[in-house]
């Protein structure tokens, strides 16, 4: 009996006696809970000066868009954020219908799911026409963007991201709970605007002090206004004046690229046949735009372009217009590119000419 | 898992409520000792084996000694736990090393040997939990402790998480009689564990990772790039950058133990203001130090010997002990400096001792100042050696110490932030320099605004981090 009682586990509040004793062991943790309660409220009732420093582009993509309530919205991945100017665009008429106002949503490392999901948050209003701006990237399975996870994703999105994509199912569940974790706090999440922003401060006392952080801040700080003030293209001064061709004679074909790297699709792709569905749902056209890309990418990934081209030509047989941005169609050249995936200054004022003529001249 | 990780951010909270909801000895030990081998498998899951063997080879050895009928029983039992535990330890740690010293020698001599194509990843911990293993089996041989009849308690002092990882190394007669009654948790402990957690977190995210992205890696990783007025910032900052580490870590450890109810060993006491190289080791990793003065130099002879045999004793220890750090030539080195410095320290003491003169002499601030500034340079120039990238290198970065006349910038090139984290570090330090005329109360304004300071300190450390999560350096140890 005696052997029974000692193996049963008991779980006890701790005798704390609210007398002084007690009041004396847990009032420093008290103060110190009171003082990050404090310092929370205080960073959210200012939290906006921070936001300017760094903002979650997402998020502030997502606003401006939900703001311009446009009736053509151009969406994708970065190919498209730094390749289509939606200025070139405004104004056209498409089957008699003009299309006055553009938002280019480009979300950067954004995948068919986050496209989906962005469109979901972007369109209250639904657009006249959407031309979703793809390239191989957005449908390789080997990689999710956990950005697009918990910016745009809603608990009810993840559930049925789950039962749709059950190959990603874990991954997507844990990088949602993580983001919207890390977004309890205010602090937490405004961490790198509060440095940028300190660092504006420090250099306005003590000019010189922290130059690195300040040049930071600028950036972040100009790249937030051209994000909210803008129609969704606001491209960093690297991707506008770099070019390709250049930059490979340098030696310096720049950053690594790893986005197809383990090429396998099926599953982001099941998001393509939701986002049609739901542009039927809301007499929104949906075009998909096969993005150009360099020749040495497509020589790199060779294999993985044949599978992706593949899929856009059996999607596109199911009766999703498809328009191919090719290099030769568009007029592109290595000299158009900053790197191997992305167009720049030059290169997306010529693509976005191009699709804006492809527009008004097609016919469903 | 490890204490600047956000996986550990989750582990934390759920160990501490679970073990302070439980009742009873028996059940709190239990579940503690589950967490910290769950702490263990997550660090290092392909060497859990490694600490259950030693525990139960350690384990059953104490009982065999303390239950042996005669001495020579005893000893060959105390054999087999020092040949477990030191046979791990090097089969893990200086297997590579003693293959790599071979091939060396092998191509010395001529011969064609191809290089070593394995390696090994080190236990977690293995350093610090086989000379706890070691001592615990010594002091029931010496009679100094009674072996521990319960497995669980026994294995919770090896394994108790805060101190596995870097230590301290605890000794079984400063862990296990805390633990004859459940520990409960006072008003200090768990406000001294919030200070002491808290302030270790901050010397090592915000002053030892600073300081290793600013100027400890940039200028170690490519010295002929800098001149020597980065150099010399370079050479502080790496040794406020290991005191900060190592301390936070062994502050963390020791707060975290608090709030468990323990008491682990202090393991730094203000290092930097030791005005002899026998002082330093009085001060700096001191549960480490006093290991080896206890289970290796004094079994060794100690000083109590004639006095060739006691230098040899010294350097051998301070060889091993630099051997312990890592098993590289450099950490040789570093022990043979520390070695001939406290030899050469010994004599002159040996020498000078009650002569009236040089007794006044000693004793005046001029020669501390000169004792401290020959000890910093010992201990610079030790650091500098287990750092550098090649011996040469090494060589250009202690040479900028030595004035060559030339002008330079005061920072070469460095930010400014570099002399002020330097200070920052060395806060502590400068502040017992002085009286101690700050007011310690238990009033309630003073809990306000400690509670309130270090809320502050969190959200300094959240913001201005470096954010590039560095592990503990000893923990590579």
């Amino acid at each position: 009996m005696q052997a029974q009682v000692s193996r049963t586990i008991r779980l006890t509040l701790p005798p704390v006696r609210w007398n002084r004793t007690g009041w004396r062991t847990v009032r420093l943790p008290t103060y110190f809970l009171l003082g990050l309660v404090l310092l929370e409220l205080g960073t959210r009732a200012v939290g906006g000066r921070f936001e300017r420093y760094a903002p979650d582009d997402y998020a502030e993509r997502v606003a401006g868009c939900v703001a311009v309530r446009p009736n053509l919205l151009v969406v994708g991945g970065s190919p498209v954020a730094e390749g289509i100017d939606p200025a070139h665009l405004k104004g056209l008429t498409r089957n008699g219908t003009p299309l006055d106002s553009v938002y280019a949503l480009g979300l950067s490392g954004a995948t068919s799911t986050d496209v989906y999901h962005a469109v979901l948050r972007a369109a209250p209003m639904p657009p006249k026409l959407i031309v979703y701006g793809l390239t191989a990237t957005d449908w390789n399975d080997a990689r999710n963007e956990p950005h697009g996870t918990y910016s745009l994703m809603t608990g009810d999105d993840v559930v049925t991201c789950r039962s749709i994509r059950p190959d990603a199912a874990g991954w997507v569940t844990r990088h949602y709970l993580e983001g919207r974790l890390a977004r309890v706090s205010a602090v937490f999440r405004l961490r790198n605007g509060i440095r940028l922003w300190a660092a504006v401060q420090a250099d306005a006392i003590w000019p010189g002090c922290a130059p690195e952080a300040l040049r930071e801040a600028r950036e972040q700080s100009a790249y937030g206004d051209a994000l909210r003030a803008g129609v969704g293209y606001a491209p960093a001064a690297w991707f506008v004046h770099r070019r390709y061709d250049r930059a490979k004679a340098a030696g310096d074909p720049g950053p690594p690229f790893g986005f197809l790297d383990k090429y396998r699709t099926g599953s982001h792709l099941k998001y393509v046949d939701k986002l049609v569905a739901w542009g039927k749902a809301h007499q929104t056209e949906v075009i998909l735009l096969d993005m150009p890309v360099t020749a040495d990418l497509e020589a790199r990934y060779a294999s993985a372009f044949a599978d992706y081209r593949s899929r856009l030509a059996a999607v596109e047989a199911s009766g999703v217009p498809v328009i191919r941005a090719t290099r030769e169609a568009v007029g592109l050249g290595d000299e158009d590119f900053a790197d191997v995936v992305h167009l720049n200054g030059g290169g997306a004022a010529k693509l976005s000419a191009w699709l804006r003529a492809r527009l008004a001249g097609d016919r469903p | 898992v490890i204490f600047t990780t956000k996986a550990f951010l989750i582990f934390l909270p759920v160990v501490l409520v679970g073990y302070h909801l439980l009742a009873g000895r028996a059940w709190k030990f239990r579940f503690l000792l589950l967490a910290s081998w769950t702490f263990y498998a997550l660090c290092s899951p392909r060497y859990l084996w490694v600490i259950l063997l030693l525990t139960a080879v350690d384990f059953v050895v104490a009982r065999r000694i303390e239950d042996a009928p005669d001495p020579r029983r005893k000893k060959r039992w105390l054999v087999l736990s020092v040949a477990a535990n030191l046979g791990l330890l090097a089969g893990f740690k200086y297997a590579p090393f003693a293959c790599d010293t071979v091939t060396s020698l092998a191509r010395l001599a001529g011969a064609d040997v191809p290089d070593r194509a394995w390696s090994l990843l080190l236990p977690l911990g293995i350093s610090f939990h086989t000379f706890q293993g070691i001592g615990y089996t010594i002091d029931v041989y010496t009679g100094r402790t009674r072996a521990v009849r319960s497995f669980v308690d026994y294995a919770l002092f090896v394994a108790f998480f805060p101190q596995l990882a870097a230590g301290p190394i605890v000794r079984a007669a400063e862990f296990l009689p805390q633990m004859v009654t459940p520990p409960k948790v006072s008003a200090s402990q768990v406000s001294d564990g919030l200070h002491l957690v808290l302030i270790g977190l901050a010397k090592k995210l915000f002053i030892a990772d600073w300081l290793d992205q600013l100027v400890v890696s940039p200028v170690f990783g490519d010295p002929a790039a800098w001149d020597p007025a980065a150099h010399r910032w370079a050479a502080l900052a790496w040794a406020v950058q290991i005191y900060c580490d190592f301390s936070g870590y062994s502050d963390i450890a020791c707060g975290l133990a608090k709030w468990f109810g323990f008491e682990l060993p202090l393991n730094f006491n203000l290092p930097y203001l030791a005005t002899s190289i026998a002082d330093f080791w009085r001060r700096w990793h001191l549960s480490f130090s006093t290991w080896l003065r206890d289970y290796l130099y004094f079994p060794l002879g100690g000083s109590r010997c004639g006095p060739v045999r006691a230098d040899a004793n010294l350097l051998l220890v301070f060889v091993l002990c630099g051997l312990w750090h890592g098993a590289a030539w450099n950490w040789v080195a570093y022990g043979l400096l520390h070695g001939l410095a406290m030899i050469a320290h010994r004599t002159f003491d040996h020498a000078v001792k009650g002569i009236a003169w040089a007794d006044r002499l000693r004793a005046t601030i001029a020669w501390q100042i000169l004792g401290w500034a020959a000890t910093m340079a010992v201990h610079v120039a030790g650091l500098v050696i287990v750092r550098m990238p090649t011996w040469g290198a090494g060589f250009a970065i202690l040479q900028s110490f030595v004035p060559d006349g030339s002008s330079g910038s005061l920072l070469g090139g460095l930010p400014i932030w570099v002399p002020l984290l330097i200070g920052m570090g060395m806060t502590g330090h400068l502040a017992a320099l002085f009286p101690r005329g700050y007011v310690k109360g238990s009033h309630e304004v003073f809990a306000v605004m400690k509670g309130l300071a270090y809320a502050g300190l969190v959200a300094v450390l959240s913001c201005f981090g470096p954010g590039v999560g560095k592990s503990f350096i000893y923990i590579q140890f």
